[in-house]
């Protein structure tokens, strides 16, 4: 009878001894995640404080007491170092906060002008963020749009290491394209404007001829795929005759391009902009 | 029995030496991290960079300027001081890291961060050339001090994500986030 009290006592004792050591242990959840709350066994009390990468918790608890940090509170994913200080002995325990998911998009879309019609010109980048500011490293789905007009194209990337990122074309039709990254409950929209590429045809033809002075015109500047060039561009026409050689820069204006040359018989006069030429004039001899 | 004393002697000194080496080289380490002078060293792998291939030069300025940012980032952890961070960091990083050295000001604490290396792979370089994102394998002691008073010390390889993106005359690290994985 004396054994099994004696036994009895011990194993009761035992268990005291092991709860109130477990009651006085460190205890951190190895699931947090930012943004949400999170509770922590402060063992025997004192001063707690959480060391995060972008902040510092600090608590007084009493002994036995759980601590509840609010998820408002936990902001910041990644290494994190609980320390107790007092109530029998320092203490302190590394853990991880993971990010949240996926709110925020960060997105760079380069360049902001581009010609029309060219392949792999325009590149859309996008990091994921949680609502935090916290990089999402777990593959996520991101859609990436570009629409001018009528036209749209569409394409869906998934993160790597919290980026995704895609190549496209400039669609044939000049004008403000909307670049569109998205995440099911966020959007980001960038503007790129889409500008007529090199003129194409480019084509003069004398509009005037008197007192010793001819005025040369050409169509409406268009590119190949038929957006006019935007006024401003400089078409050169340059005339050729026995005296030697005069140039002539015109701005493009109301989508075409005039100059005023002397009148020289058997000149020739050509016309240029960028590197594309155009046709060219014989003054005196016919065309 | 000559021989057997030098012999005890000999082992004695080599274990001497065997202790003390290694006991000399962190104190020292820790001296450096405490003044905040020291560079800690940066190897970088650009074969899995995409979409873009990284050209020499810049992988010379991410090394040099990633070093910095960590050099930086120890310093203004270990003096509570925003200054260095302005210098190397933006955006997001720089956000949290102004918002932990307040914290701690606030708090009595400073963190020594004993940079023993990093091993980047550049997993990002964008089509423009402008941003940079690399896979950092760094190797610290973390020391958390309050007051004068050390109250926490671990030494780990930590797994971080960086992005770097281009500013006036350096590369800063805009997001620096660890990672378990």
């Amino acid at each position: 009878m004396r054994r099994i009290s004696f036994w009895i006592a011990t194993f009761v004792l035992c268990w005291v001894a092991a709860n109130w050591a477990h009651g006085a242990e460190l205890r951190i959840p190895q699931n947090a995640t930012a943004g949400q709350s999170l509770t922590i066994g402060a063992g025997a009390g004192g001063t707690l404080y959480l060391v995060g990468p972008g902040q510092v918790i600090k608590r007084k608890v009493q002994g036995g007491e759980d601590v509840q940090i609010s998820g408002d509170e936990l902001r910041n994913a990644g290494r994190w170092i609980a320390i107790v200080r007092g109530g029998g002995g320092d203490q302190s325990q590394v853990f991880w906060v993971r990010p949240g998911k996926a709110e925020n998009v960060n997105f760079l879309a380069r360049p902001s002008r581009v010609p029309v019609n060219k392949p792999g010109v325009i590149s859309g980048v996008a990091f994921v963020f949680d609502k935090s500011q916290n990089l999402v490293i777990d593959p996520t789905k991101v859609n990436f749009s570009l629409s001018v007009g009528s036209a749209h194209a569409e394409h869906t990337a998934t993160s790597s290491n919290g980026v995704a990122w895609v190549t496209s074309s400039s669609a044939p039709k000049a004008g403000a394209a909307q670049f569109v990254a998205s995440l099911p409950d966020v959007q980001v929209r960038r503007v790129i404007e889409q500008v007529a590429s090199d003129p194409c045809n480019l084509k003069m033809k004398v509009i005037q001829r008197e007192k010793g002075k001819v005025t040369v015109e050409t169509d409406p500047v268009r590119d190949c795929t038929g957006n006019a060039v935007p006024d401003g561009t400089i078409v050169t026409f340059t005339q050729t005759d026995s005296t030697g050689r005069s140039v002539v820069d015109a701005r493009i204006k109301k989508g075409i391009a005039r100059a005023q040359l002397p009148a020289e018989s058997n000149a020739r006069i050509s016309v240029a902009s960028g590197v594309v030429l155009g046709n060219e004039i014989r003054l005196g001899g016919g065309q | 029995m000559r021989l057997v004393r030098i012999l005890i002697l000999t082992i004695g000194i080599a274990v001497a030496i065997s202790g003390g080496l290694p006991l000399a080289k962190r104190g020292l380490s820790v001296v450096r991290a405490a003044v905040g002078d020291s560079k800690p060293e940066v190897q970088l792998n650009v074969t899995n960079a995409r979409p873009r291939e990284v050209e020499e030069s810049t992988q010379q300025s991410i090394i040099r300027d990633y070093g910095r940012a960590w050099q930086g980032m120890g310093t203004a952890l270990a003096n509570n001081q925003m200054g260095p961070l302005n210098e190397n960091f933006t955006g997001f990083a720089l956000d949290k890291l102004k918002q932990r050295v307040k914290d701690q000001q606030q708090n009595g604490l400073t963190t020594r961060v004993i940079d023993r290396g990093h091993k980047l792979d550049a997993v990002f370089y964008s089509q423009d050339g402008s941003a940079i994102e690399v896979r950092d394998t760094a190797t610290v002691e973390t020391q958390v001090l309050e007051g004068q008073t050390l109250i926490h010390s671990d030494e780990a390889q930590v797994h971080y994500y960086a992005v770097l993106t281009g500013a006036e005359d350096r590369w800063k690290v805009r997001v620096l986030e660890s990672s378990e994985k």
